[in-house]
């Protein structure tokens, strides 16, 4: 699969030969900024569209259904990807990404809203594993740093979705504060037996945090080219 | 429900709640919005009022209505029939010749013991200039002018007599009729001694004075030769200010002269004319220049929340969904801004009206606006503020989602 794309002038391009993370990784990818990683991230949550692809699947269980999303993405079928991403993904950003104007209540139920899920208890449950119970009532704008990124997290989790995707979510924390979130994260995770793909450029946090890594690495090619290759993870 | 339809609702309420939270900037849209309703509206109002104020006496009078032949034709029942039928002639009837169209008048029971010439105006069911008194109907029930009234001290009720005379057979001949006064016109239905009769009793009279016979009444005379009777004139009013010009119009093409008040009527329609293109010039530039800034801001506003739009993507709301967001709080705007523009309108309005209170009529307003005209504004005011928040929205659905994302 690749993507290419120009900004300010430069163009950039992800190349990824060969990539399979199986049910349960729980898996980091690792680079500078500007390496390409939310690029990756952005790719796997179907959200952008690949310059061109081979083959794109998405097996969410064991058994079941199995999703051709190089084809969705060909026959221009957004609906389709809406879909599989409001039930299977949860998504952490790095700085949080919460509605300003919805409670951390609502914001964390959302999810399960788009779902027709039963959102009663839903936001005390998630807020009680997070340690966030205090701040149920208040809006994001009230919240520190690190408390928004736990209520980013418990409104990824808060749908029981089959692939949490954190892109530098402890980026904006405090070294502290980084590792209890991880913590916290990963514990969670392995309990729901969710699928767990992060990226980070703090490579000890992940190798402390027990994630499996990946490097990027970076091959220029002239000046402009940036050319990153994902070695294969088969499990 | 379908999950489109729910996802909809979902957007709605969040939509509402991005308002609600961002009230300054949510208020400074409405106030702008209403900034420029609020002149419109007063001038609109002001265009109305004062059309409306010119125009009203020439819609009360029917005498602006009335469509005078001016000399003296030959006009058959025929003619009367076809134009009876024409839907903008409100009222017609035949008209003697002038020689048999006077009458003298006496009130036994009156006081003052006169006895008056009046002139007799044939009337019927649904004459315009008595409208709301009796009609006048056969033989006996009358309505007469307020003057005549007045020198013969009668009212409505009042028993009179009618004085006719001839000379026929190389006699002198005078008959008195009987007549019921059912009502007295108004000042201003007819500014002379006058009587409205019906049809039968002006014929009658103009048989009399013919020298024809007159079964009803027993007067002798010749027979009548058996053509159909020819009337020399007519009363016709029209049904609408507007039907005057092609009645006229149209009576002219038949050869028939007639004199109407046409000036009056197009000297106030002209006026009203030109007051809707100098309105509409400046509405529409108004709009124009609002429709812009407010499209602009749409845009830029969603520019400033392309980050939570794509969080709402990344949650799996479908772009389509989303596209509902601006639309939805552009028409919370237009409603609030229409709203507000228009309880101060009624602010103005009132302002206005006790200004020039002593310059104008009574009932009359300078300014004035129906409910169905704010309606009209509130649709074009929904229409203008969607269409440009639809704009914004296309450009929302087109937003990468995942450049914005990553913005802090």
């Amino acid at each position: 699969m690749v993507k290419s794309y120009a900004a300010g002038g430069a163009e950039f391009r992800l190349t990824i030969p060969r990539l399979d993370i199986g049910r349960g990784t729980k898996l980091a990818f690792v680079g500078e900024s500007g390496s390409g990683k939310s690029t990756l991230l952005e790719l796997l949550a179907m959200i952008l569209r690949p310059s061109a692809s081979g083959t794109f699947v998405f097996r969410p269980r064991a058994t079941g259904e199995s999703h051709d999303i190089a084809a969705a993405w060909q026959s221009a079928d957004p609906d389709s990807m809406a879909a599989l991403r409001s039930r299977h993904i949860g998504y952490v950003l790095q700085y949080g990404g919460l509605l300003p104007y919805l409670t951390v209540r609502e914001n964390i139920v959302l999810s399960r809203q788009l779902l027709h899920l039963p959102a009663v208890d839903a936001a005390e449950h998630w807020a009680e594993r997070l340690k966030i119970t205090a701040q149920l009532g208040k809006r994001p704008a009230e919240l520190s740093v690190g408390q928004r990124q736990r209520v980013a997290i418990a409104r990824a989790l808060a749908h029981d979705p089959t692939v949490l995707i954190a892109d530098e979510p402890t980026a904006a924390v405090d070294p502290l504060n980084a590792e209890r979130i991880m913590e916290v994260m990963i514990g969670l995770v392995e309990e729901a037996g969710v699928t767990l793909i992060v990226a980070s450029h703090a490579h000890n946090l992940m190798r402390n945090a027990g994630l499996r890594m990946i490097n990027h690495r970076i091959d220029a090619e002239g000046d402009t080219l940036l050319h990153i290759e994902v070695s294969d993870v088969a499990d | 429900m379908s999950p489109t339809d729910s996802q909809l609702r979902l957007i709605l309420n969040l939509a509402w709640r991005d308002f609600g939270h961002e009230r300054i900037m949510s208020a400074c849209f409405v106030l702008s919005l209403s900034a420029v309703l609020l002149p419109l509206l007063v001038l609109f109002g002001l265009k109305f009022g004062i059309v409306s104020t010119l125009t009203s006496p020439l819609k009360e009078d029917p005498r602006y209505r009335q469509i005078q032949p001016a000399g003296s034709g030959r006009f058959g029942p025929d003619w009367f029939e076809a134009m009876a039928q024409r839907s903008d002639v409100a009222f017609i009837v035949p008209r003697t010749r002038a020689i048999a169209g006077t009458m003298r008048l006496r009130a036994p029971e009156g006081n003052t013991g006169r006895i008056i010439s009046v002139e007799l105006i044939p009337s019927g069911p649904g004459d315009p200039v008595i409208d709301g008194l009796s009609e006048p109907d056969g033989f006996e029930r009358v309505v007469l002018s307020l003057d005549a009234a007045d020198k013969l001290g009668a009212t409505a009720g009042s028993r009179i007599e009618g004085i006719v005379s001839r000379t026929w057979s190389g006699k002198q001949q005078t008959e008195l009729l009987p007549l019921q006064v059912t009502g007295v016109a108004s000042a201003g239905a007819f500014a002379r001694d006058g009587m409205f009769v019906s049809g039968e009793l002006l014929m009658a009279v103009e048989d009399f004075l013919d020298g024809r016979a007159v079964p009803a009444f027993g007067w002798e005379g010749t027979v009548d030769r058996g053509t159909p009777r020819h009337f020399s004139g007519f009363r016709l009013y029209a049904r609408e200010l507007e039907d005057v010009a092609g009645l006229r119009t149209g009576l002219m093409e038949q050869g028939i002269d007639v004199r109407t008040r046409l000036a009056d009527i197009e000297l106030v329609q002209g006026l009203d004319r030109n007051l809707s293109i100098v309105f509409w010039i400046i509405a529409i530039v108004a709009a124009s220049g609002y429709g812009l800034s407010f499209g602009s801001s749409v845009w830029a506003n969603i520019d400033r929340k392309r980050r939570e739009f794509s969080v709402l993507r990344l949650t799996g709301f479908r772009s389509r969904g989303i596209v509902w967001f601006p639309i939805v709080q552009a028409t919370m705007t237009a409603v609030l801004g229409w709203v507000l523009a228009a309880v101060a309108f009624f602010a103005v309005q009132a302002g206005l009206n006790s200004l020039f209170a002593e310059n104008i009529g009574g009932d009359q307003a300078v300014c004035r606006l129906l409910p169905v005209h704010l309606l009209i504004a509130l649709v074009l005011t929904l229409l203008a503020a969607t269409a440009a928040a639809a704009l914004g929205g296309m450009r929302l659905a087109r937003l990468e989602p995942s450049l914005a994302l990553r913005e802090a």
